[in-house]
């Protein structure tokens, strides 16, 4: 008999009937390859069967079950003016007190900003009607850094960086500075990010995303949003401002800013 | 088995007609099991996280298009497979260093030990499950951790039920190799040394996983779901 492949995974598994069984057994004592395989598949399913499932950590669908109620609404044409309206009078709020909190009275355009809010409340796609402007870097994407854990220090490096990029974009127009890395992610998990980034009430009305990253930050899941701010109305932006936001639920965890030196 | 209280495909259709709350019954239902397949997939957590995510993700974006034609388990299955497979090509594509330094051990798995001893049993399965290639690993999850069918297991992957059968058995030798368990027979010794069926871990089943690709329709999603 050559060796029964095509039952031997059955043969582990204890489905073949009766007749197959005994063909197998009849050949095994006499094949050490196919004793071999059995007594090594054997095993593993063994092992394998002590795998366990564990319990889903909290917060693992919370982002979906979210992005489904924003796609009901969505469809169900709820009356989002005003919700967008409200819910961009309380971001603009809320960053008023971050900028307060952690950056201190260096940026005193922002006590401002509640009366420009209206205009740009809930608006999320400003990078391509913008991109044009001088200082302006194009948001391409979510990038993956998940492996990579920030600290405070490494915060403040990512606006450095951003505002170097934003004085290179503003000195040379035409090629702008390639902020992101190459590792991009699906547009679902941008605008996720994105969402959990605007829902943390942390973005302010003349903020423009340029960069969003996902990554940890002191070993927390973590959404890093790079902003550059400005005075508006198509001035160039004159800083750049980081908020890193707790993938779980979205609540901040650290900010940073950056002066963009003017030219 | 008793059935549930309503059929996924039931939850679907009402989610479609304006039942907010049945897609957050489906996610409910089958969180758990989507988040073990994708744990198991890719050996960690955050990845785990990740693949949950994405496949609930695509199910939702997709759900107006799900005609029944596969069960929705069965689609599911697929997605998060799917799902994992993607991330774990961004993983390797990732650039090292880029990569905290804490997750280097997980990132590169102990080589397989070459001698069958008591102690490398104690291997943890996890970690030598993740040294088996990604389409042998897959149909085991499904098959010998999950107990799915091996029926329903061809329909997840969309390979014929020969290749399940196949992958099953060539990925726990694969399985076996890699926790160190060498191929001793049971019923006899081989003098003139054992041949190596499946090769190396990581060798046969890689190398048979193109040709198997060539004339058998790989896992994706549009095959299944418009």
């Amino acid at each position: 008999m050559s060796h029964p492949e095509d039952l031997l995974a059955d043969y582990v598994g204890g489905t073949l009937d009766e007749r197959e069984r005994a063909a197998v057994d009849a050949h095994l004592p006499g094949c050490a390859r196919c004793s071999a395989e059995v007594r090594q598949a054997e095993a593993a399913r063994a092992a394998l069967s002590e795998l366990e499932d564990v319990p889903v950590p909290f917060g693992v669908t919370g982002p979906v079950l979210a992005e489904a109620g924003r796609r009901f609404e969505r469809r169900r044409g709820v009356a989002w003016g005003r919700f967008q309206w409200a819910a961009g009078l309380a971001a603009a709020a809320a960053f008023v007190v971050v900028v307060a909190v952690n950056i201190g009275g260096e940026d005193s355009q922002n006590a401002a900003a509640p009366e420009r809010t209206t205009a740009v409340a809930g608006g999320t796609g400003a990078a391509g009607a913008e991109a044009a402007a001088p200082g302006v870097i194009p948001f391409a994407g979510l990038e993956r850094q998940t492996d990579v854990n920030y600290d405070e220090a490494g915060i403040r490096a990512v606006a450095t960086e951003a505002a170097g990029a934003v004085v290179a974009a503003e000195e040379a127009p035409g090629t702008q500075a390639a902020l992101a890395s190459t590792v991009q992610d699906s547009k679902e998990r941008t605008s996720l990010a994105r969402e959990c980034v605007d829902q943390s009430g942390v973005r302010g009305p003349n903020d423009v995303l340029i960069r969003l990253i996902e990554a940890r930050f002191d070993g927390t899941p973590a959404f890093i949003g790079v902003y550059s701010e400005g005075p508006g109305a198509g001035q160039t932006p004159d800083h750049i401002v980081v908020f890193v936001i707790a993938k779980d639920d979205c609540r901040i965890l650290s900010t940073a800013s950056q002066r963009i030196p003017s030219g | 088995m008793p059935d549930p209280p309503a059929r996924d495909e039931d939850l679907v259709r009402r989610y479609l007609s304006g039942d907010r709350a049945a897609f957050a019954a489906l996610v409910e239902r089958h969180e758990r099991r989507v988040y073990n397949l994708a744990l198991r997939m890719t050996g960690r957590e955050e990845d785990a996280r990740d693949a949950t995510q994405d496949a609930f993700l695509t199910v939702l974006r997709k759900l107006s298009s799900f005609r029944g034609e596969a069960a929705f388990t069965t689609w599911l299955h697929r997605v998060t497979v799917n799902a994992c497979y993607d991330l774990l090509r961004k993983r390797r594509r990732a650039p090292l260093l880029e990569r905290g330094e804490d997750d280097l051990p997980a990132l590169e798995p102990p080589p397989a030990p070459d001698h069958a001893d008591a102690s490398s049993l104690s291997m943890d399965v996890q970690q030598a499950l993740l040294q088996v290639p990604e389409d042998f690993r897959a149909v085991m999850i499904l098959h010998d951790v999950h107990d799915l069918r091996q029926e329903e297991v061809a329909a997840i992957v969309g390979v014929p039920i020969g290749t399940v059968k196949s992958r099953l058995h060539r990925g726990r030798i694969a399985l076996a190799r890699a926790m160190g368990i060498e191929q001793q027979g049971r019923f006899s010794e081989d003098p003139k040394g054992p041949p190596a069926p499946g090769g190396s871990p990581g060798g046969a089943p890689g190398a048979s996983r193109s040709g198997e690709r060539a004339d058998a329709p790989g896992p994706s999603e549009g095959t299944v779901s418009p």
